[in-house]
């Protein structure tokens, strides 16, 4: 699937690229595992993850196992198409500038 | 917004990482398929000793360690990798793994009952469970060099 370069600002963003990188990568992704592997706090990424979901990138779920509560996250299809489309567009920039070191196509 | 192109290298190395780091989490560890192996030369050989309270203990063991074995895997996954990484020539290569084993497995313990050798199905499972071990391992490489080498985005 190709998808149309659009930068986007929201995924740049350092922690968010990080987020949303390991996101991309899953069908979904439990809470404990986005904050070990990103050495977060709690909140600063409950924080990160209210961003991509108000912005409708990101959908939250929380659901019991037993008598402890395990939240999981997956990246939305609009999630999906913008981090698509800022893949494109950072491989645009390098390819525009030569620099390209390992070619990934969208 | 335009970015100057090192940084958009870098952000498209740390994807990459990223990425690896989701995949390297989700391979089935080495421990599974050695624990996978023993059970199953256990209960086979527990079977083939045709004494009721072996084959009962052996059938025991074997449901429970098996389910102790998924039951870890289970609460380890942390995350699920995305589908699409994997595809349709990860999930041949898996459905062949296991079919040559259970081809290998099935086709020597016949051979053996034919020509009478005793314990033929647990001489016939060595070979499976040794495939397991030294095959689970080498075929979570694969998969993982098959899902890093996807594109970094592309159809769910």
């Amino acid at each position: 699937m190709s998808s149309e370069p659009r930068f986007d600002e929201l995924i740049h963003a350092p922690t968010r690229l990080s987020l949303v990188s390991l996101l991309a990568a899953t069908d979904w992704a439990d809470f404990r595992f986005l904050r070990d592997s990103l050495e977060m706090s709690d909140s600063a990424l409950s924080k990160q993850l209210t961003t991509l979901e108000e912005a409708g990138y990101a959908e939250i779920r929380k659901a019991f196992i037993g008598k402890r509560s395990r939240t999981s996250v997956k990246l939305s299809p609009r999630g999906h198409e913008a981090f698509a489309g800022h893949v494109a567009a950072l491989q645009q920039i390098v390819a525009r500038s030569g620099l390209a070191v390992l070619p990934d196509q969208v | 917004m335009e970015i100057p192109p090192v940084d958009a290298e870098l952000a498209l190395a740390e994807m990459r990482a990223r990425r690896e780091q989701v995949v390297d989490t989700n391979l089935v560890p080495s421990w599974f398929w050695v624990a996978v192996s023993v059970l199953m030369l256990g209960f086979v050989a527990g079977i083939e000793t045709r004494i009721g309270w072996v084959i009962a203990v052996a059938t025991l063991v074997y449901t429970l360690g098996l389910g102790a074995v998924i039951l870890a895997l289970v609460r380890k996954a942390r995350v699920q990798v995305r589908q699409t990484l994997i595809g349709t020539r990860g999930i041949l290569t898996i459905l062949g793994f296991a079919a040559a084993l259970v081809a290998v497995g099935i086709g020597l313990g016949f051979a053996f009952e034919a020509l009478a050798v005793p314990f033929p199905a647990t001489l016939a499972i060595l070979p499976v469970a040794a495939g397991l071990v030294l095959g689970g391992p080498r075929l979570m490489a694969h998969l993982r060099k098959l899902m890093l080498s996807r594109p970094l985005a592309g159809s769910r």
